[in-house]
């Protein structure tokens, strides 16, 4: 069989839409386990500014495993982890839950702040795989691509993580 | 239950109807639906993708100098490293001069110290520090006119002279350790002895002998081409004819040990051939111009 001349990431086309669809994930990633913004951007960049150099040696279907061995790589020197910010997207709230009383939307409210107050708690085993999850959508065998573990190991956690927030959430009331 | 993780099934809407009705009846049911559904409505701080990707092509850009750049540290450091390396060849390999037989070699070392190697003789030494540590191996016999400084020494296998400024003259061959002090002044180790000699004054150790003598020269014989014996065997003549004309003697006498004194040169084959078979009463026959039998008459 002859084989196509294979997509090379070095046309920026194709680098630019591998960066695409790519880049929220792995900044995210970096942001839910590091809590820290800047760093996680920074890692990122570099990253792919990796990728780009070695362009000619990774093929298209390594590079986001080349990318996030990249990142759980990169040592942190002067990291200071932060807590993880996250916010609530806000038209969730009023599409469906308006019709509730105003009592029921308060004790809603409270709940989210705990909720955001008990993610930050988790450790950063768990808290990076739930909110792959949840807020970046990945599956748990990508879940487990992306940190580098099993997928039993990605369900541990993530089974660890919802105990984690219903004790943590529980015991705030 | 718990080792099987079903949160985590639940969560991924992996559960059976039957596990997720059971799931449902259980109190913290509500709690964990809750937790599921806010979560998903999370989201992160938003960041400049555009300007994200801007960086990346830009520090690529950049990073094209740094790989030329590279190439020039690479070249420095390779050339700064050969530099290196002849600087410690120069410098902290031992040196080393020699005189084959029949040749003499003359040369200065760093602090301008002359040194004037006879036939079949090797001095070692370091030129690192030299004008610190003035010290030198030798093999065979060598005049030297050492420069004013620190300590000088002369280290042998039979022993070690130690000098200021001065002229002296060392001769350390199979078992015989000769010094001779012309001008200063000379410090002679051997083994457990330990003498001075001032200009003059000559001292040999053979064996445990000790032979002190006087000397009337203000340089050695050999530098005028001519040795001096004083009282030597003629197997240590012979030895010494060799080594100086590269020749080999082949002697066939029942008196090796017989003595000599007096002088014989260096320069003419003929003459100093002529000398010891005048003296011992020999036939000489030259085999080839390399060859020499030394027969009783």
């Amino acid at each position: 069989m002859h084989k196509l001349k294979s997509i090379s990431i070095c046309e920026e086309t194709v680098f630019s839409n591998f960066f695409k669809s790519n880049v929220k994930s792995l900044r995210n990633y970096l942001y839910f386990k590091y809590g820290n913004e800047e760093q996680a951007n920074d890692m990122t960049q570099e990253a792919f500014i990796k990728l780009w150099e070695k362009c000619s040696e990774v093929p298209i279907e390594k590079a986001k495993s080349f990318l996030y061995t990249v990142a759980n790589n990169a040592t942190l020197n002067q990291i200071a982890h932060k807590k993880v910010v996250l916010s609530y997207a806000k038209n969730n709230i009023n599409s469906d839950k308006t019709n509730f009383n105003p009592e029921f939307i308060l004790e809603e409210e409270q709940f989210k702040v705990k909720l955001e107050k008990a993610i930050s708690n988790l450790t950063e085993a768990q808290r990076t795989a739930f909110l792959l999850h949840r807020i970046e959508g990945k599956k748990y065998s990508e879940i487990a691509e992306i940190i580098g573990i099993g997928i039993k190991a990605v369900e541990k956690r993530i089974h660890g993580a919802l105990v984690s927030l219903r004790i943590e959430i529980e015991q705030i009331k | 239950m718990k080792e099987n993780y079903d949160l985590a099934k639940w969560l991924a809407g992996e559960m059976t109807e039957i596990e997720l009705n059971d799931f449902k009846k259980t109190p913290e049911f509500y709690i964990y639906y809750k937790i599921a559904d806010y979560s998903s409505q999370l989201k992160t701080p938003p960041f400049e993708e555009n300007q994200l990707y801007k960086n990346i092509l830009e520090n690529n850009k950049t990073n094209i100098i740094p790989l030329y750049r590279n190439w020039f540290f690479k070249i420095a450091a390779i050339v700064v490293l050969f530099l290196s390396i002849t600087f410690v060849m120069r410098n902290f390999i031992t040196e080393t001069q020699s005189a084959t037989s029949g040749k003499r070699t003359t040369f200065t070392l760093p602090d301008n110290s002359e040194v004037v190697l006879n036939a079949e003789s090797q001095i070692d030494y370091k030129k690192w520090n030299w004008s610190e540590n003035r010290k030198l191996t030798l093999k065979g016999e060598a005049f030297f006119k050492v420069a004013k400084g620190k300590r000088f020494e002369v280290t042998t296998l039979l022993g070690k002279v130690t000098v200021l400024g001065t002229q002296f003259d060392v001769k350390a061959r199979k078992n015989r350790f000769e010094i001779t002090c012309f001008t200063g002044k000379v410090k002679v180790n051997y083994k457990h002895k330990e003498i001075i000699l001032t200009p003059g004054k000559s001292v040999t150790f053979e064996n445990e002998l000790q032979i002190n003598s006087k000397v009337s020269l203000t340089k050695p014989d050999w530098l005028d081409n001519k040795i001096a014996f004083n009282r030597d065997s003629l197997m240590f003549i012979v030895d010494e004819i060799q080594r100086q004309y590269d020749v080999s003697i082949d002697i066939r006498t029942n008196h090796p040990d017989d003595l000599f004194t007096g002088k014989i040169p260096t320069d003419n084959l003929d003459i100093a051939l002529e000398i010891i078979a005048t003296a011992y009463h020999f036939k000489t026959m030259k085999v080839t111009p390399n060859k020499i039998i030394l027969e009783e008459k």
